[in-house]
């Protein structure tokens, strides 16, 4: 399996010389399977890049959202693929008692907000709910759980033969709850990260700005550190970047996340951030032995 | 291992934050958690006692009615609540661990999703108190 993030942003773009390096795009992740089929997690504006980067033509993509913010879905309208009538599309995500995906989706993909409508794009589309069970794409087992976030959302689980990767972009686990104490059952998320090969998991504010966001549905480093512990993750990526932090503050996350990991003795280099436009293959091999 | 549902997650995570006794029943009838408060209520705290199967919960603590005849498992307010989807409301006695009588009203919900029933919670409150801390 190989993973390629093309958007690691969280909650809106931010483009420009502050965040070149960890990237201003939104959410999204292409994810190659062992057969060459291709999945695409969520739909940020990460995946106009992801769209123009298909050298060849899929016949089938799947986009597995994880919820319907903005900021997971506002690359759809610019996906290349989309526009193609060979292309056929089929959208997973949330269930909701209040209208179907499709129609969820359809009031961003129509007019004010939209120059297209949905019943006008070329390709073959069609949305389905994610099923509480597991089901296959392609060789790969995929799992759907919702998590904690504002409104219906989803973490999911890939696992393709010895690979497994986990995403959970937006997250707040610790939400009322004491994530090093509960019994892992109890732990939104952890069953889908349980011993994953690559955990892709929301790390969007540092210790100090997470208590002006509690309830806004996101990890705060310390909250991240827990859950990848408690999950046993192989690697760990922290995902979704606050707009308002600069390159030079993922850095300075980065470093505290990398000590603390170790303190509490993690692998060296097992846990870091996510940067845009970086390739992961799986399953992550283990690190050389120092000589 | 496997995961509860985010329903129940977010409800025991709100239910530890009350004052309010409060209890936590599965898909199953299953006790999954009852907070602080109801565990001063009962003389027990949750962590003392574990999960309690839908056959042995009710007998726990009685209820009773206001004869001090046990009431029939079907008719508790969360039994009704998980089987049958809907609210229920009653009054009654239950018996804490020292033997102890109280006389509570019980106010039981299910947790719909849309994959269906995962549960119902139960809060209770002392009779004739204004709140549900009895202050």
């Amino acid at each position: 399996m190989k993973v390629k993030l093309w958007g690691t942003r969280g909650s809106i773009p931010s483009p420009g010389p502050e965040t070149i390096r960890y990237g201003g795009n939104t959410s999204c992740v292409g994810v190659t399977l062992s057969d060459g089929s291709m999945l695409a997690l969520d739909a940020g504006t990460g995946i106009r890049s992801l769209g123009l980067a298909l050298a060849t033509e899929p016949a089938r993509l799947h986009i597995l959202l994880t919820h319907l913010h903005l900021d997971h879905i506002q690359g759809l309208v610019f996906f290349a693929p989309a526009f193609r009538a060979q292309t056929e599309i089929v959208i997973w995500g949330p269930a909701s008692p209040e209208a179907s995906l499709r129609d969820r989706i359809a009031r961003y993909i129509s007019a004010p907000l939209s120059p297209v409508e949905v019943r006008e794009l070329p390709c073959d589309v069609s949305f389905r709910h994610c099923p509480e069970a597991e089901w296959e794409i392609g060789p790969a087992r995929i799992r759907a759980a919702s998590v904690a976030h504002r409104g219906p959302t989803l973490g999911y689980r890939i696992d393709d033969g010895p690979s497994s990767l986990a995403y959970i972009p937006d997250h707040e686990p610790a939400l009322g709850a004491d994530l090093d104490a509960l019994d892992e059952e109890w732990i939104s998320g952890l069953g889908l990260a349980r011993d994953a090969s690559l955990l892709i998991h929301d790390g969007q504010y540092t210790d100090a700005e997470y208590p002006d966001h509690i309830g806004w549905g996101h990890a705060s480093l310390s909250h991240a550190i827990s859950f990848a512990r408690r999950a046993g993750a192989h690697r760990t990526l922290l995902f979704h970047h606050d707009p308002m932090h600069s390159d030079e503050q993922l850095d300075a996350l980065g470093e505290e996340a990398g000590r603390r990991w170790r303190e509490l003795g993690g692998e060296p280099g097992a846990i870091g951030l996510a940067v845009e436009r970086s390739e992961h293959e799986l399953p992550v091999r283990a690190p050389a032995a120092a000589s | 291992m496997t995961q509860k549902p985010l329903e129940l997650i977010l409800a025991r995570n709100l239910m530890s934050a009350l004052s309010t006794p409060a209890f936590l029943v599965d898909e199953g009838g299953v006790l999954v958690f009852y907070n602080e408060a109801a565990g001063a209520l009962l003389g027990k705290r949750f962590e003392e006692l574990g999960t309690v199967g839908p056959d042995q919960w009710g007998s726990l603590f009685g209820p009773f009615d206001e004869r001090g005849e046990p009431i029939p498992y079907d008719e508790l307010p969360l039994v009704v609540a998980v089987r049958n989807g809907r609210p229920a409301h009653a009054d009654f006695e239950i018996s804490s661990a020292d033997g102890v009588r109280h006389r509570v009203e019980a106010s039981a919900f299910p947790i719909l999703t849309a994959h269906g029933s995962q549960g119902a919670i139960a809060v209770f409150w002392p009779a004739g108190s204004s709140n549900g801390t009895g202050a």
